[in-house]
Parts: structure tokens; sequence; C-alpha cells
């Protein structure tokens, strides 16, 4: 039994584990919805996507400008977008006494109401006056699964049948019941020629089958034999040429020198060479030179 | 006899007149007037002996917020600072200014003559708080020091007073 119930505890816990996060509800706000001085605003431009938002409240403020002797008549609303009238309307009723420059800051708490509702919203001013820096704010709930379609967590989710339509056969197109159209091949033209030919035509033609068969095969056959060739010719082609190498370096193998004494040859004609007498005269100098460069090292000493 | 069949009763009846309990009742009043800062006010230092909340010179005011739940039962008494709570030394005497006001309404029909209707009691603004919401009053505070002598440079610190009083 305790067993049982813990099961049971579990299993129901697990189920509300398993929830999803993006089924839950949220909340928010939207930006200020006056947003030019027409004071009017549509509440398609100022609510978000999501189907399933129930508006709770709305913020507004702005400031007041008139004379202090002066009632100045203020009303901020929306319309009722599925009958007349307004879904709530506010009415400021700035008496005289109220100064100039006075702010307004109220939060009205509209419960709950969804968003098919709200109709166009609007400030209208009754009076000697005007508002300054309007601001129009509404707080929100989302229910993701206000279409439980939504997601496959929702409750009520159904999962999806896809539609296929009914079609009806009789009236599909039936190629076989067209009167338009023959299938017996028998009536065909073509087929009807063709077992109209007579005997010789048929042996004539296969002759000429017969002679074109042996056109592509004679054909065939030398193209083999052309390849065949072709391949002898570079074969014998190659061998010539392997011969002719080994002839050729055989003979630098069989060549030798021979050996024994090699006599100069070299005979001098003249039998007195005489000194050149440029020679000589440059040699002198050299000498002469070399011996100041001598002399030169004794001089400091003599001093 | 009678006399003491008296005495008797009366010795008898003596300790029972004696024993008392004392039950307490207690409960819980919250104050259907709450107030609370909404901005805290800054000195600007327009020149070198003025401080003030002035916002063309530097300063804000200070806004205070009452939240009334019950109509006609509360006065706002709201004084500007008559004084620094916290300054560096002063080398003379400062000169207070101050004003309230009403700054935002949340039932313009209720209290919207709010401001026209105050009482001035000395440096104190009395608001006769006749309808349910909440008001916003700024504050506004001037200091001079006297002499045109020059603030020691330092924090400087005062407080505005603002009370909720039953009627």
């Amino acid at each position: 039994m305790l067993r049982t119930l813990l099961y049971s505890a579990v299993l129901a816990l697990w189920a509300g584990y398993s929830y999803s996060e993006s089924i839950t509800p949220y909340y928010g706000s939207t930006g200020n919805a006056v947003t030019d001085q027409s004071l009017k605003w549509s509440m398609d431009n100022v609510l978000p996507e999501p189907p399933g938002l129930d508006i709770d409240t709305v913020i507004y403020n702005y400031t007041i400008r008139k004379q202090t002797e002066d009632q100045v008549d203020v009303y901020v609303g929306n319309e009722n977008a599925n009958g007349t009238g307004y879904i709530f309307r506010e009415h400021d009723q700035w008496r005289p006494g109220s100064l100039d420059g006075t702010e307004i800051n109220k939060v009205i708490g509209t419960g709950s109401i969804h968003r098919d509702v709200w109709g166009d919203g609007s400030i209208d001013v009754v009076g000697n006056g005007s508002v300054e820096d309007p601001s129009v704010i509404y707080t929100y709930r989302v229910d993701p699964c206000y279409d439980p379609q939504f997601d496959p967590n929702c409750p009520g989710y159904q999962i999806p049948v896809p539609d296929i339509p009914e079609v009806d056969l009789t009236q599909l197109y039936d190629v076989t019941e067209d009167e338009n159209i023959d299938l017996d091949r028998t009536t065909d033209p073509e087929y009807q020629n063709q077992e109209n030919l007579d005997e010789n035509e048929k042996k004539k033609k296969e002759e000429e089958e017969e002679q074109k068969r042996r056109y592509r095969l004679e054909k065939a056959m030398s193209a083999t034999d052309a390849a065949a060739l072709f391949v002898e010719g570079q074969r014998i082609q190659q061998m010539n040429e392997i011969a002719n190498i080994a002839a050729n370096v055989n003979g630098y193998y069989s060549k030798s020198l021979p050996g024994g004494t090699y006599q100069d040859s070299v005979q001098l004609a003249d039998t007195q060479l005489p000194d050149n007498r440029r020679g000589l005269r440059n040699n002198l100098a050299q000498q002469l030179l070399h011996q100041q460069m001598i002399d030169e090292q004794y001089i400091n000493i003599g001093e | 006899m009678i006399k003491k069949t008296a005495v008797i009763l009366g010795a008898v009846l003596v300790p029972f007149a004696s024993i008392a309990a004392e039950v307490p009742i207690t409960g819980t009043v919250e104050s259907r007037c709450i107030i609370q800062t909404d901005t805290a006010g800054t000195f600007g230092n327009p020149n070198a002996y003025t401080l003030t909340t002035t916002a063309a010179d530097g300063g804000d005011a200070a806004v205070v917020r009452y939240d009334v739940s019950l109509a006609d039962a509360y006065y706002a008494e709201i004084t500007p600072p008559t004084q620094f709570s916290s300054s560096p030394s002063l080398p003379d005497a400062v000169t207070w200014t101050g004003s309230v006001s009403v700054k935002t309404v949340s039932d313009a029909t209720g209290m919207g003559s709010y401001e026209t209707d105050k009482l001035e009691v000395g440096a104190t603004d009395r608001y006769d708080l006749t309808a349910t919401g909440s008001t916003w009053f700024a504050i506004e505070a001037e200091a001079t020091m006297g002499g045109n002598k020059a603030f020691a440079g330092g924090t400087y610190t005062a407080v505005a007073e603002a009370v909720c009083i039953a009627k």
C-alpha cells in the first residue's frame, strides 16, 4: 500500500516537473501608447503578438496645462471593441483652483480583460486647457496555452490530424473511357502498313540488313588489325635501337694505348743567345734602388 | 447569632473576592497614511556661498509621497530644512529659504486644489488630505552663507521633515 502511494506521488511530481516552461503564464508591460499629438492610439500597435493576452492595469500620467480659474476635464479610456461604450474611462476633473503644471499619476485596475475587447484608446480634453507629456502604459498577463494547440503540454492539446480532402473517383479522367482515343492497335495505320508489306520486300530488307552487318564487322576487324600492326612496328623499332646501342658502346671498350718511351723532339737552331739590353738597364735601375734602401737603414746610426 | 454568622460568611467570601485575572486585549492599527521618500534631493552650488535644490542651478528637489487610504482624516505637514544635519565647519550663519508644493496627484478631482488650499504655518506647509490616493510633494531648499562667505569643501546634508497628523 505504501509503495503504491509512493509511486503515485512520484508520478504526480514527475508530471508537474515535465510541464514545459514555455507554457507558464508570464507578465509584461507595453511602452507608452501615446506616440503623437492626436492623443489617440490603436491597441494593435501597442500590444505584442500573443493571442492569450489579458490586460490587468492601465497606468497613465500627464501634466495639466490650464489657467487656475479654468475648469478642464480630461478623459482617458479605451473603447469596447465588441460593443459600444468603453472598457474603462477615467474622468480627471481639474476644477478652478487646481494649478497649472500639476501632474497626475494614476493606476487603474481593470481586472483581466482579454485583448480582443480592447478597442482604440484616447485622451480627450474638454475645456480651456491641454495635457503635456502624456503616457499610457498597459500591464498584461499572457497565457501561452490560450490556444491549446500552442504546445503539446498545454491542457486540451489534441494531436493534429491532417485534413485529407475526399476525392470523387468518378470525376477523375479515365483514358479508357475517352471516345477520342482508340486503344485498339489493329486500327493503327502504321501497324497496318507494316502488316501489308509483301514477302519480297521483306526478304530484300533482310538482305540489306545482312550486308550492313558484314560491312560493320569488316570495319571493326580492320581497325583491330591496324592496331596490332602498329604495336608490332613499335616493338621492332625498340629492339633495333637496343641492338645499335650495344654495337656503338662495344667499339670503345676494345680500344688500347700502346706503352714505351716518348723522346723530346725540341731543337735550338741558334748557338748564342745575346742579353737583352733593355733588360740590363732595367736590372741596373732596380739594383740601384735596392742599394739605396739598404743604405737608408744606416743613416741614423752614422749620425 | 446574626453577627457571628455574618463574620463567618465574610471570612469565607474574602478569599474568592481577592482572585483576579488580567486578560490582555491587543490590536494592531495600521496607519492609513504612509509617507515614503520618492526622490532624495541634491544641492547645486551655483556660487561659492549658495547651495540650492533649484534645477536650473544644478540641484534636484526632494519628493515625498503620501499614500492615504482614509479620506479627510489626516493633515500632511512638511517643513523644508532649516539647518544642516551634517556639514564641514561653517564660517558664518546660514540663511535658509524653502518651499513645498504639490507635484503630482492620483486624483485630479479630489486633490487638484490641495496646493491652493494649503495653510502655511511658519516654515511649515499644512495640507488637508481630503481624498484617498497618493500625493507627491516637491520640497525645495536654499542655503546662503552669511557675509557671502564661501562654503568649505565637503558634503552637506540637510533633512526636511514630513509628518502625517491625524485630525
